[in-house]
């Protein structure tokens, strides 16, 4: 494998425009060299930005590390690109199914095996889901998640429905910077830390109904219709405010790095999270 | 002044843009369509602005260099100009299919040279 | 209603709270030149209230007058900010006869900007409301004191 990845090396050394970086990102992925594949990976999306192989490995070795909110914007970009990405579609519905939606899951799968219908592994992760084990992470993780973790977490799901903790299941950073509140300020689920760690989950959920009041109470008064969203980028983060049902209010806080566009297709992806949730209460 | 704002509403889809006292909620200076009415954008942005403020204090992600309230029909684009500009707002509002970036890169360049 | 909300004329009682929480408000007094007041918000005592409407008449007086040895209409409104209360005070014709407005409001929870604008539409909402064809009271001195009372029990609910 050493030399594999030696030999990969110097060939995208010989010829950086090769796709060369495919085979050595995955390499470099398979023996856990995860912040080397992740440059590999990084720098062979610039040279080749739409090219559906190079989002799925970036998405794959994101899951590696645990980032699937950017995992899965990488594998919804690649099946963007190629519809009939395998990879991609495998990927979406590990995704889908960690997050507990269990159809979309199920629906990835489905297109992906009328794309390879000889695959074997589709059917494989078709009838783990159906067990309630979960598909197998289309990553072989260098330290996987216990397939029990996937299981208790169906089973949860199935029993009880979301319980708080999992309003935003699989999302980036669900407890630090994700907040759902009601209209009176009263936290919902999720949690806020500041920089230096510090839970300052209830003094925001305090300020935000105020903030909303605001929001609405602006927007109708300057015939601008209701509003949808909020975004603000702040010295050391960028936040964005959405109201996932007139009554609750979904705060997402991210470092200064995430530009706002990015943030509110998070905002979004959380929105829908917390709709579902709401609707199971 | 008026020049400054000119930059912002030369951009399509910008209906108004305003230089408003943040502390107040007064307008400085205004250049507005028809039917946009300067007082109630300043008053409102600027209360909105500092409610704004105290929930991102709160959340440590300090203070806002530039906010977008989106609505079904237009959108209000801000940025703060600072301790140093008096406490002044650049205000736009707009269109709701407006180049977002193109109007912040504008009003973040009106707060650093008009402001 | 907001409890500390009162009116001694009842159409007032609306407009009032409306403006109240639109504007965030603290206090407001909604009074005549003389310093009759129809409503009130936010004062807990009614020597507070005397004395505001007593001084809120003064300056209506004061001012007006001021206007016209320069020849000029009336004042609008005039407004006072401190480090961390302002108070506004404006006055309209109605046909309830001309009307003053007094608001305190605290620059933490609201802003000149704001109180502005809900004021022009509690003047609008005032004036819509007003009995059309009223006659302005006259009050005589030997009825004072007891139109007085009358009012402050009024506004505070005894």
């Amino acid at each position: 494998m050493a030399d594999d990845i030696r030999a990969l090396s110097a060939q995208l050394a010989q010829d950086p425009q090769s796709l060369v970086f495919l085979r050595l990102g995955e390499a470099l992925r398979r023996k856990g060299q995860l912040e080397a594949a992740l440059r590999v990976a990084m720098n062979g999306l610039e040279r080749h930005p739409h090219l559906a192989d190079a989002h799925d490995l970036y998405a794959r070795i994101l899951t590696d590390k645990h980032n699937y909110e950017r995992a899965f914007d990488e594998w919804d970009m690649a099946v963007r690109i190629a519809p009939h990405h395998t990879g991609a579609l495998k990927g979406l519905a590990f995704l889908y199914f960690k997050v507990g939606d269990i159809e979309q899951a199920e629906a990835h799968l489905a297109a992906a095996k009328r794309v390879a219908p000889d695959d074997p592994s589709i059917d494989q992760a078709i009838a783990m889901m159906r067990k309630g084990v979960g598909p197998p992470s289309p990553t072989p993780s260098p330290a996987p998640e216990p397939a029990t973790t996937a299981a208790s977490s169906t089973a949860a799901v199935s029993s009880s429905g979301f319980d708080e903790a999992r309003v935003f299941a699989g999302l980036e950073g669900a407890n630090e910077g994700l907040l759902l509140v009601d209209g009176a300020g009263r936290v919902l689920g999720g949690a806020l830390r500041d920089a230096s760690g510090a839970d300052v989950t209830d003094s925001v959920a305090a300020y935000l109904a105020g903030v909303s009041q605001e929001a609405a109470r602006t927007a109708k008064l300057l015939g601008l219709g209701a509003w949808n969203g909020l975004s603000a980028e702040g010295q050391h983060g960028n936040v964005h405010l959405a109201h996932p049902t007139p009554e609750a209010l979904l705060l997402v806080v991210r470092e200064r790095g995430m530009p706002l566009g990015r943030l509110a297709i998070l905002a979004q992806r959380a929105t829908i999270m917390a709709q579902r949730w709401l609707e199971r209460q | 002044m008026s020049k400054a704002l000119d930059m912002i509403t030369r951009v399509r889809g910008v209906r108004g843009a305003m230089l408003v006292s943040a502390e107040d909620g007064l307008v400085v200076a205004e250049q507005l369509m028809e039917g946009i009415k300067g007082g109630a954008v300043a008053a409102l942005a600027a209360s909105l602005a500092g409610r704004l403020r105290r929930a991102m204090d709160a959340a440590g992600t300090g203070t806002s260099v530039f906010w977008h309230l989106q609505a079904e029909q237009g959108a209000l684009l801000v940025v703060p100009g600072g301790e140093a500009a008096g406490s002044l707002l650049v205000v736009s509002v707009t269109e709701p299919d407006v180049n977002i970036g193109l109007v912040r890169l504008e009003l973040l360049r009106v707060a650093e040279t008009a402001v | 209603m907001s409890p500390h909300t009162r009116a001694v004329e009842n159409w007032t009682l609306q407009p009032l709270t409306d403006f109240v929480r639109e504007a965030s408000a603290r206090l407001v007094l909604v009074l005549t030149p003389s310093g009759q007041v129809l409503a009130q918000s936010g004062f807990s005592r009614a020597v507070d209230v005397m004395s505001a409407a007593a001084l809120a008449s003064a300056i209506v007086a004061a001012t007006s007058e001021l206007a016209r040895q320069l020849r000029q209409p009336p004042f609008a409104a005039l407004s006072h900010q401190g480090p961390h209360t302002g108070f506004f005070l404006a006055t309209f014709v109605a046909d309830r006869g001309t009307l003053a407005v007094l608001a305190v409001y605290d620059l933490d929870v609201s802003s000149l900007g704001l109180v502005q604008l809900f004021y022009e539409q509690l003047a609008a909402d005032l004036k819509a409301a007003s009995p059309k064809g009223a006659v302005p009271k006259q009050v005589l001195a030997a009825d004072f004191e007891r139109e007085l009372t009358d009012s402050l029990n009024t506004l505070f609910g005894r």
